[in-house]
């Protein structure tokens, strides 16, 4: 992905950018953001990217079996057809199930140009010797574990058990990002349900399982 | 216990781990604010109410055809009020005679009576 010129930032202030009416960053829709970023909006832009990129990125990572530096462009890849889609965005278009398709489609498209990777890189901060770090690191490790058994599915089951268990999507929600059927999204999940068990079902005691 | 609350069981610690899910780089959420200032339109400039006697003047042709009709129609009555001299000549009228029907029309008068 290329490197984007010098940035100003999300933070970059403009004289000419004054609004008429003042977003509220919790009240609008994504929606509602894309509409104003299409007409100009920058307050917009920045309140998007705050929103989406944790989101695309997390896909990203799930999808590529961990790999950070491919999500890290398949989440600025999404992004910016975000931000060329936002002028003609069509308001029924939800901008989250957009999102993760166009997110899953990249991840599938780079798969399959290069030998899908399996390395884990390590995940959040190093053991401090603070109370609890033991136990976060034991959710690190089982974070690890599932990040390793979903780079073993198949890229549609790894998709559609993600959705649903990591981000909370609803079947039809799901549906309408895969482009199928709601019976289908639930034989994915079930199948990569079935295989992400059997893949995690010796780590148990290994990871604490016991102890949870 | 079925096959299926099995795998549940088994999985839910692991589902919980994962759930939060790697955090974004904060280059990256540069990168993406950098692309969104790149591509971003220009705004728009706010829409005026426009009222009904400028959606009129507009409709002649704005303010440069209003002020041409207002001084044709101002000529005009000049011209009918005050009449010089030599629009009188021109026209071969005698304003102060004033007008008879026969004047008017001679070719009527002539058949009928």
């Amino acid at each position: 992905m290329r490197p984007a010129a010098p940035t100003a930032g999300p933070n970059r202030t403009d004289p000419h950018e004054s609004m008429p009416m003042p977003l509220d960053e919790n009240a609008e829709s994504d929606e509602a953001l894309v509409a104003a970023y299409g007409r100009g909006d920058a307050a917009a832009a920045r309140m998007l990217t705050m929103r989406l990129v944790p989101r695309a990125f997390r896909h990203a990572v799930r999808m590529l079996g961990g790999d950070r530096a491919e999500a890290d462009d398949v989440a600025q890849e999404a992004m910016l057809r975000l931000w060329r889609s936002a002028p003609e965005w069509r308001p029924e278009a939800r901008v989250t199930t957009w999102l993760y398709r166009v997110v899953a489609n990249l991840c599938i498209d780079r798969l399959r140009r290069s030998t899908r990777s399996t390395g884990i890189e390590a995940a959040g901060d190093p053991a401090d010797g603070a109370p609890g770090a033991v136990a976060r690191l034991v959710e690190r490790d089982r974070a690890a574990a599932l990040e390793t058994a979903l780079a073993a599915l198949p890229e549609r089951q790894c998709e559609a058990v993600v959705l649903r268990h990591l981000e909370g999507l609803a079947n039809p929600e799901i549906a309408e990002v895969m482009g199928i059927g709601i019976e289908a999204v639930e034989s994915l999940t079930a199948r990569g349900k079935r295989a992400l068990a059997a893949a995690l079902r010796g780590r148990r005691e290994e990871l604490g399982y016991d102890e949870s | 216990m079925t096959r299926a609350e099995e795998d549940d069981d088994i999985l839910a610690p692991f589902f919980a781990a994962g759930r939060d899910g790697p955090r974004p780089p904060e280059t990256l959420y540069n990168l993406v604010a950098a692309d969104a200032e790149a591509l971003r339109p220009l705004p728009s400039p706010p829409r005026r109410q426009t009222s009904p006697l400028r959606a009129f003047i507009d409709a002649l042709g704005g303010w440069p055809a209003l002020a041409g009709l207002t001084t044709a129609a101002a000529a005009g009555v000049w011209i009918g009020a005050a009449a010089p001299d030599a629009v009188r000549q021109v026209a071969g009228i005698d304003a102060a005679a004033g007008y008879e029907l026969a004047d008017l029309m001679p070719g009527y008068l002539s058949e009928e009576f």
